[in-house]
């Protein structure tokens, strides 16, 4: 069965239209304690001051994905998986500076 | 569709451990990680590892799996056309429960999602409260400049879904998204009620689309920025000049290229990339291309100009 559907209703996850801790927590199937940890360990980078204000855009959304991920597989800290984040996001600066300069990685 | 063997692809034989499954699925997840493996299919072997193990390290999903194999191994699951099809009450007495993020089983094979995917929404279907669907996640690869201007892209969805007579039936979705202008790599677009349906008459979950842009011959993203290679001659280079150049949201500009430009020089044309606070820019490096010396007046003018402007560029080598 084939089924098709015109969406209108498309934002892009930022600025405009940010997440409340609520939904980020719903879109990586967590609770918001965790999403409170996270901020406090620097893995999310929360606009506002309470916890009801925060806003998150879509780098948070995907360095949360990637934390619980971290978490499941290898069992590490938030502490650990904000380090492993960081170095993971420099590596793809990094490669995509140099593909931006037209340079492989050979 | 064919049975899988998690056990071969996470590399441990049936009586593993938990600990030993474990252990394998670590070193290959570090093996295959998309940041790290040189491997040129490591996506795919990351995604078969996922699911492999996504099966492997839940007791319930294990033990259904394992007398499923028992089965199959009897000679039970034989498809209408010879491949695989799970017999009937294959998963009886299991219920099983997605722990990951609603993005870990995203791409997992037909073959994980005809056993555990039907399982699960039955599962939840047999709730009795009201509650709200789980979210979705996918990729979507869209031309750059659909990501600056905006546009309609179509994705195509599968699920299984029970139909009416309860029975585990594919599904297909076909999303015409209306891309929103300005989204860059790496953003993620959400489709509010296009997730997993909910339950007892709660709401269905969103979908978030993380968006990623393909390959495109001139220029190439980098965050909101954008580069291109900007080819000029040695005469452009030495004495400065004028060029004309396309630009990623389809206009044509002059550029002043400084004389003495080197090669790999970036020249900056402000707010040319990707719109957002703050905007990229497009940034063009110069590329300066020797004329080929392919006939005798090209190898007479370059031997002409060797004459007429000596000079060593090797003289810093000392020798």
């Amino acid at each position: 069965m084939t089924t098709r559907i015109t969406i209108t209703a498309a934002t892009i996850v930022g600025a405009g239209q940010p997440l409340d801790a609520q939904a980020l927590a719903r879109a990586c199937n967590t609770e918001i304690d965790w999403v409170a940890q996270a901020v406090e360990a620097g893995i999310l980078q929360a606009e506002g001051d309470a916890p009801a204000a925060w806003r998150f855009h879509s780098v948070d959304l995907r360095s949360a994905l990637e934390a619980r991920r971290l978490q499941r597989d290898f069992g590490v800290e938030l502490e650990a998986a904000a380090l492993i984040l960081d170095l993971g996001r420099e590596v793809r600066r990094l490669r995509a500076r140099l593909h931006a300069h037209g340079l492989g990685l050979g | 569709m064919e049975f899988k063997d998690y056990y071969s692809t996470l590399g441990v034989e049936r009586t593993a451990s938990e600990d030993e499954i474990r252990k394998a699925y670590r070193r290959l997840a570090r093996k295959y990680h998309p940041d790290v493996s040189k491997e040129a299919d490591a996506e795919v072997r990351m995604r078969d590892v996922n699911e492999a193990y996504e099966v492997l390290h839940d007791k319930e999903k294990r033990a259904a799996y394992d007398g499923l194999a028992e089965r199959v191994a009897r000679g039970g699951g034989a498809g209408p056309q010879g491949g695989f099809q799970p017999p009937p009450g294959w998963d009886e007495g299991f219920e099983f429960h997605h722990a990951g993020s609603p993005g870990d089983e995203a791409g997992f094979s037909d073959f994980f999602s005809s056993l555990f995917g039907a399982a699960q929404r039955r599962g939840a279907a047999r709730r009795q409260y009201r509650a709200r669907g789980d979210d979705q996640h996918a990729a979507i690869e869209i031309p750059l400049g659909m990501a600056l201007q905006g546009g309609v892209r179509e994705i195509t969805l599968r699920a299984l879904q029970p139909d009416a007579q309860g029975h585990p039936a594919w599904t297909t979705r076909t999303l015409e998204v209306t891309i929103p202008a300005g989204v860059h790599p790496g953003q993620y677009i959400r489709l509010a009620g296009q997730g997993q349906p909910g339950h007892g008459g709660g709401e269905s979950g969103d979908l978030f689309l993380e968006v990623r842009i393909q390959p495109h011959p001139l220029y190439r993203a980098e965050g909101r920025d954008i580069y291109m290679t900007l080819p000029v001659t040695p005469a452009e280079a030495a004495l400065g000049a004028q060029v004309r150049v396309p630009t990623p949201a389809g206009g044509v500009v002059d550029v002043a290229v400084p004389a003495q430009a080197r090669n790999g020089l970036k020249l900056r044309l402000k707010e040319r990339g990707f719109p957002g606070s703050p905007p990229g820019h497009l940034y063009l490096l110069v590329d300066v291309v020797l004329p080929p010396a392919d006939t005798e007046a090209a190898r007479k003018a370059y031997a002409d100009f060797a004459r007429a402007l000596p000079f060593n560029p090797r003289s810093h080598l000392g020798v």
